[in-house]
């Protein structure tokens, strides 16, 4: 699989952005979006906020049976991401990385890190994976 | 407008039927309803079809499938896929259609060949999108809400284990059931881990099956039967935890909006229901849906189960035929094979697993898609007329 699907959302992925309902605040991530998913204005304003790199999660799974070239257990998690700014988090799924399963729970703060996820065939696809902060590490 | 009635219901054994083609499996269905209708159909009654089913084999399987299976060649058969809800919207459109006066002897029929599948489930939900739950497979999808409600609520990993020893019971007493042993509360918690918090034993096999239902007009109804069952109420919704509502990561909102359509439709709640097929695609599942149907109060599923409400026995009871837990879970089989089994116990026909006289019954799909984002969800409420 590869091609020109991961350059749709390629500066959101890369950097965070997401956009936020105008009429009731919900935010889009990564998609930019003319409709809303909660309130269904249509067409809907959307104006561009910037995610902050620190979430939190929300709730979790440990992964133990995936195709082979995925590592198990693999910690897979539904993440908030707050606003740089006021506003509401993006919520979305996040792959844990370089973190014990021991410092996994809900309401664990975790920290975006830049990684390769996969390789499309060609060329390896860039995007962010969660693990807690090293300095609240023992 | 006329109200919808079930007036025949076939059933095959489900299981891991190697030596039966997808082709077979429909075939099977067809003639056990044929079989199965009181004064007997002949099928050139049949004016319109819903086939439902995900097609997970991938054999191109549209509504010509079903009239190669069936000789049904002239009629209009309309293939229906939406996720594990597949079988239960086939059977909404069906009673639409007939409700509408458009179709007037319907058949719905659901089937899935699970077994010829060399990738299956695991491997299609690791598809490779980003922020679109990479390796997020079925049991970590319900598994998150299984992690959020322990977290959340009072609720135990005891209770949630009790959910499958209830189902597996119960399908060793149905025939038609794919696994048919018991198991208990121990060896849910010991049994290997697929995605904790949920267990093997927590998940439903993988389980070729088919079904088949006959939906008539109430005109018509007493051709068929005298003993039809009136379909009540319908609803069908989506949703997704990207909506941020709280609610969406202990449970499944899609539900609480389709039963709560399928409700209004028929002018009965929750406390009308005397029994109910839903979806136990793991354990946890069963769980939420007894909140999300209004069977008890959010938050206290667990101790729904625990007090024995939903058993055999209860005054609620849930999944007599054994759930997809035990079952089996032909996904576009299930919607289907679940009108049969709550059609069978509002006629008095369900053996072994017969509950006391039930008036109404409930039939619920959860399923998801779009790489484990979305939800979506069809109940369908039927009555003793
Ligand atoms: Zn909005």
């Amino acid at each position: 699989m590869s091609g020109p699907r991961y350059e749709r959302t390629r500066r959101q992925d890369q950097h965070l952005i997401g956009f936020e309902c105008q009429a009731c605040g919900w935010v889009s991530f990564p998609e930019e979006k003319r409709t809303c998913k909660r309130c269904g204005d249509a067409p809907a304003e959307m104006t561009e906020v910037q995610l902050q790199e620190r979430g939190e999660i929300q709730t979790f799974v440990v992964q133990q049976y995936l195709p082979d070239d995925i590592e198990t257990p693999q910690p897979v998690a539904i993440v908030d991401l707050p606003q740089a700014g006021e506003g509401e988090p993006a919520r979305a799924y996040g792959l844990l990385t370089e973190t014990d399963l021991e410092e996994i729970d809900v309401g664990t703060e975790v920290v975006a890190r830049f990684r390769e996820l996969f390789s499309d065939g060609e060329r390896p696809i860039n995007s962010f994976k969660f693990s807690v902060p090293r300095e609240e590490k023992a | 407008m006329t109200d919808p009635h079930v007036v025949g219901a076939g059933m095959i054994d489900f299981g891991e039927l190697y030596e039966q083609s997808f082709d077979d499996l429909l075939e099977s269905a067809y003639l056990s309803l044929i079989e199965n209708v009181d004064k007997g159909v002949d099928p050139s009654d049949i004016d319109a079809a819903w086939y439902g089913t995900i097609d997970i084999a991938n054999e191109g399987s549209s509504g010509s499938a079903v009239a190669h299976a069936t000789g049904l060649f002239e009629t209009p058969i309309t293939r229906v896929e939406n996720a594990c809800a597949t079988g239960s919207d086939a059977f909404r459109n069906a009673a639409q259609a007939v409700k509408a006066g458009d179709a007037e002897v319907a058949l719905v029929i659901g089937a899935e060949k699970m077994t010829d599948s060399t990738e299956g489930l695991i491997a299609s939900a690791a598809l490779e999108r980003l922020w679109r739950g990479r390796g997020v497979t079925m049991p970590a999808y319900f598994g998150m809400r299984a992690t959020r409600h322990l977290e959340e609520y009072e609720t135990t990993r005891e209770q949630i284990a009790e959910i499958s020893v209830k189902n597996h019971e119960n399908g060793t007493k149905y025939p038609h059931a794919h696994q048919q042993f018991e198991c208990s509360v121990e060896d849910v918690k010991e049994s290997p881990t697929v995605s904790y918090p949920l267990n093997l034993y927590d998940c439903c096999p993988v389980t070729d099956g088919a079904s088949a239902v006959l939906v008539t007009s109430e005109d018509r109804a007493r051709e068929f039967t005298d003993d039809p069952i009136r379909v009540a109420g319908y609803g069908l919704a989506s949703d997704t935890f990207q909506r941020g509502a709280p609610e969406a990561l202990t449970n499944f909102p899609a539900t609480r909006q389709a039963s709560s359509q399928a409700y209004e439709r028929a002018g009965l709640g929750p406390e009308d229901v005397d029994v109910a097929e839903v979806h136990d695609c793991f354990s946890i599942t069963e769980l939420i849906t007894y909140e999300d149907l209004g069977f008890c109060e959010e938050g206290k599923g667990g101790q729904f189960v625990e007090e024995g409400r939903p058993h055999l026995d209860g005054d609620k009871p849930v999944n007599p035929s054994g759930g997809l837990l035990s079952k089996g879970h032909p996904i576009g089989a299930t919607g289907v094979a679940q009108i049969a089994e709550i059609f069978e116990q509002l006629r008095g026909e369900a053996g072994a697993v017969q509950v006391d006289e039930p008036e109404v019954g409930l039939q619920h799909n959860i399923g998801i898609g779009r790489n484990a984002t979305g939800a979506v969800s069809c109940v369908n409420v039927l009555e003793r007329p």
